[in-house]
């Protein structure tokens, strides 16, 4: 058993890392496959579905590692991650969490690693490496992992026949209903003169399709349309991206923009409720909290994790 | 880990919850989806307690609780349930009171552990019926089985005497006495010993509601029947009653009882002046809280103590007497022909005209031996009062044959007192309390048992001031238990009584209450969630506390079978005890 050790410091020490492969560099987009010529807002259209399942994730530190090698500490990470699913089914109305599931995960940087010990049988770590030594790098393997989580979750569902809104862009291809549903907006993917349209989009409104990364390994069909219209808001306020499979017919992905046009608007949360407002969607927010929960508490993880390394590790080595 | 429950299809209703510290006295029930409990039901729960094994603790249900979990904005309501758009979950908790922990190793239940509804053998666990003494069924709980009250806390060997709280007009509070009452005589075979020439003493202080009791009630139907007999008790009239009233004034000397609807076997009852100074009852016209205050009860006692000495009995008269000086010679149970000119006391008129002679008479010095050193004012507010009572309460002194109550003619005895002004009432209820008392006083023993019902308590025993009949319930409560006189107290306002009353009450029960009575101090015995309740309960549903289970209980009681009014008597059901 090599010299495991659990940092003193909150897991929570360190500049929280956003990652989003997708947006790795600018990417080709076509504004023409729906409207070739000026653009106008677009009604939605809710063609009536009955179910929607809205897949998200959550992920913590549970607590900084380091490894003490000879020659240089070895810094890694425990962390634990949940990903889950509501379904909103319209026609009763009602909402259901209908999976949750939570993983652990421990990364080493350098290429080393090192079991951890299992606490308990729900609390036990798989162990994982990365090449590099940059500590960053340890988070962006642990959010790809949730993220990988994610997307076979949404795949699941979809495949499944069900209609999947996920949160975050979408980052698997397959050819099914699912829709990434994007709050920030950090590519500008429009040029200037078509983005004009976004400022007069009313509720329920979208843009005509365009096509992000014609010809690469995500290539998307992707609208923005406005959930909501918020007083004193800027132009952009109440608008958010979505993107399909362009693997999809197109028919079908027009289908789609459509029907989330029309529908999301009626999960958006209010400012009063949700500082995210209103882009982070009910069910979602209501999600996060559930697999925030299933997490278990940081305080009791973060103890029992380093009550069973410090057994493990011989005394008296720091 | 929790247990599993040994019998799949029966009582598990939840489990206990762990999101909150459970606690030898209370605990919260996470319930099944396809369960429920309601207030009042019984629990048990099996906890593993290491070193020692199994507890068992068994509680009660005082409060139900449904929440969304997943909602924390008020209007996440709506989008839970209206518009579906926040997943939330349903989630049922009820409260339980704990009642019992056996074996007693006082720890709190674990949390997560099963919880099964009570019933059978672990239901009276839960009640301890399994260590009353004598455990009589007083009514049904919510489940409809029977619930107890031990007797060993009543009739004196442990505790004594009920006490019964509750607004009036809901008619509660003298159905349950007397209910209770028509237990106890009828179950001889748990009340034991004191079966036996058990007599009940009731005051009928309001209608006359309690002058039917022998009469069957033409509302009671199949269901109150089916009910009785879940208590062991098949349902009829009380069998044996006499039934006693003031005799009508102004009727000259035929006497006759003083009540509206009833006549037959209802007998008239007086004292004469014989029996009035015999046994000191003049005590008992000096029952204003306020009169304690000024030095009235020292003159009183002296006159009591020398009408005692004074009077002599009159040859032919039988209960008439003379004031006569004791230096003349008489001894008691002397029958003399009174002197020319001498007034012969026939009732309480010529009796206090006889003392005013002596006392204050007019233009002339009151006699010491009489009146002591008291001042002339304090003289005459005696006189003043002694008028007053001779106005109120006159018709109840005559000489005659003897017609004091004969307790020992019944089982139970009915004294209607709702005719007399309350100056009277209290001398009835007085006399009446204190030769109960004396009688059991001779001989010292508990048996047998006798049982004195008393409405509008507050009004004889009232928190402030004090008064000889005060003083005597007092010493009732706080000695009737030793000597077997039992006081079912009923009150509309515990507060308003006297403490020293209320205290030694080892059964307390309680009817609807108004609400800010509820809050007070005297029903401290209550549990808030039982406080809260008690505003609402229904007639014939009482709270019962009582020393053997530390929590109250909740019992509905059923429709009587004897009649309350005149319109509820049966007349058509052949009187079973008519011509004997």
């Amino acid at each position: 058993m090599a010299n495991l050790h659990v940092e003193s410091w909150s897991p929570d020490y360190g500049s929280p890392y956003e990652s989003d492969a997708a947006l790795a560099e600018p990417e080709r987009v076509d504004e023409t496959v729906e409207v070739p010529g000026k653009w106008e807002p677009i009604s939605g259209v809710d063609d009536g579905i009955s179910e929607v399942a809205f897949v998200d994730g959550v992920r913590r530190v549970d607590a900084r590692l380091t490894l003490d090698e000879p020659g240089s500490p070895v810094p890694g990470l425990c962390g634990s991650y949940a990903v889950g699913a509501v379904l909103w089914n319209r026609s009763i109305p009602r909402s259901e969490v209908i999976e949750a599931r939570v993983s652990r995960l421990a990364v080493f940087a350098a290429g080393k690693g090192a079991p951890i010990p299992v606490v308990s049988p729900e609390l036990s770590y798989r162990s994982e490496s990365v090449p590099d030594s940059d500590p960053a790098a340890l988070i962006t393997r642990f959010h790809g992992a949730m993220r990988r989580a994610e997307g076979e979750l949404s795949e699941e569902l979809a495949m499944a026949g069900r209609f999947v809104v996920s949160d975050g862009p979408i980052n698997t291809m397959a050819a099914t209903d699912k829709v990434g549903f994007i709050k920030s907006h950090r590519a500008p993917y429009l040029s200037a003169e078509r983005s004009a349209v976004i400022a007069r989009l009313g509720v329920a409104e979208r843009t005509p399709l365009f096509l992000i990364g014609r010809g690469g390994t995500y290539e998307r069909y992707s609208w923005y349309f406005r959930i909501a219209q918020l007083a004193g808001g800027h132009s952009w306020t109440g608008v958010v991206r979505g993107e399909v499979s362009a693997g999809l017919e197109k028919s079908r992905a027009l289908t789609i923009a459509a029907r989330t046009t029309a529908i999301i608007p009626a999960v958006a949360s209010e400012s009063h409720i949700d500082p995210r407002a209103p882009q982070n969607l009910v069910p979602i927010a209501a999600l996060e909290r559930e697999l925030r929960r299933r997490l278990g508490d940081p305080g009791y993880v973060y103890r029992a994790l380093r009550s069973a390394i410090m057994r493990t590790t011989p005394a008296g080595v720091t | 880990m929790p247990s599993q429950p040994a019998n799949p299809n029966d009582p598990a209703v939840g489990r206990v919850l762990g999101t909150e510290h459970t606690s030898t006295s209370e605990f919260r029930v996470l319930l099944e989806e396809d369960e429920y409990l309601q207030l009042d039901d019984l629990v048990v729960v099996r906890t593993e307690v290491p070193k020692r094994g199994e507890v068992r603790t068994y509680g009660v249900v005082t409060e139900s609780e449904a929440i969304f979990e997943g909602a924390s904005f008020e209007s996440d309501t709506r989008r839970i349930a209206g518009e579906g758009t926040m997943p939330g979950a349903k989630v049922r908790s009820a409260r339980v009171a704990v009642t019992r922990v056996d074996p007693e190793i006082w720890v709190s239940p674990d949390p997560g552990e099963i919880v099964e509804r009570a019933t059978g053998i672990e239901r009276d666990r839960a009640l301890y019926v399994d260590e009353m003494g004598r455990p009589l069924p007083v009514g049904v709980g919510r489940d409809g089985s029977p619930m107890f009250v031990d007797l060993d806390f009543f009739d004196g060997r442990k505790g004594g005497h009920m006490s019964i709280s509750g607004i009036s007009g809901v008619a509660t509070k003298t159905s349950f006495a007397l209910f209770f009452l028509r237990l106890l005589s009828s179950r001889p075979d748990i009340l034991g010993e004191g079966a036996a020439n058990l007599r009940i003493l009731v005051f009928n202080v309001k209608g006359e509601d309690l002058l039917w009791l022998d009469k069957p009630n033409r509302y009671f139907d199949d269901a109150a029947r089916e009910q009785w007999q879940r208590l062991g008790v098949e349902p009829a009239p009380f069998p044996s009653v006499s039934f006693w009233a003031p005799p009508r004034t102004h009727s000259g000397d035929v006497v006759l009882p003083d009540t509206g609807g009833r006549q037959d076997n209802v007998a008239a009852f007086t004292w004469t002046p014989r029996e009035f100074i015999d046994d000191g009852l003049l005590r008992f016209l000096f029952t204003d809280a306020n009169d304690s205050r000024n030095q009235i009860p020292f003159i009183e006692e002296r006159v009591r103590a020398q009408l005692r000495r004074y009077a002599v009995d009159v040859a032919g008269e039988p209960g008439a007497v003379v004031l006569r000086d004791p230096v003349e010679g008489h001894r008691p149970g002397d029958q003399v022909t009174p002197h020319p000119g001498e007034t012969v006391i026939r009732d309480l008129r010529g009796l206090v005209d006889q003392l005013e002679e002596f006392v204050d008479p007019e233009d002339a010095e009151p006699e010491r031996r009489w009146t002591g050193r008291t001042q002339a004012g304090t003289v005459s507010a005696f006189m003043r009062r002694l008028q007053a009572a001779t106005h109120r309460l006159g018709h109840l002194v005559r000489a005659g044959e003897s017609r004091r109550i004969d307790r020992a003619a019944a089982q139970v005895s009915v004294v209607a007192i709702q005719s007399l002004h309350d100056l009277g009432q209290r001398f009835v209820v007085g006399a009446l309390l204190a030769e109960t008392f004396a009688e059991k006083e001779r001989t010292g023993q508990r048996l047998p048992l006798s049982v004195v019902v008393l409405d509008e308590l507050n009004k004889y025993a009232p928190r402030e001031g004090s008064s000889p009949l005060k003083e005597m319930l007092i010493d009732i409560a706080q000695r009737g238990r030793s000597l077997g006189v039992l006081l079912v107290g009923a009150q509309q306002t515990a507060s308003r009584v006297a403490p020293e009353v209320m205290e030694n009450a080892a059964i307390k029960v309680a009817g609807r209450l108004d609400a800010a009575e509820a809050e007070r101090a005297e029903y401290g015995w209550m549990l808030p969630s039982t406080r809260a309740r008690a505003r609402l309960l229904k007639p014939g549903t009482m709270v019962i506390s009582q020393p053997a289970i530390p929590v109250p209980l909740v019992v509905d009681f059923p429709f009587p079978p004897w009649a309350t009014r005149k319109e509820e008597v049966d007349s058509t059901q052949a009187d079973p005890f008519e011509g004997i």
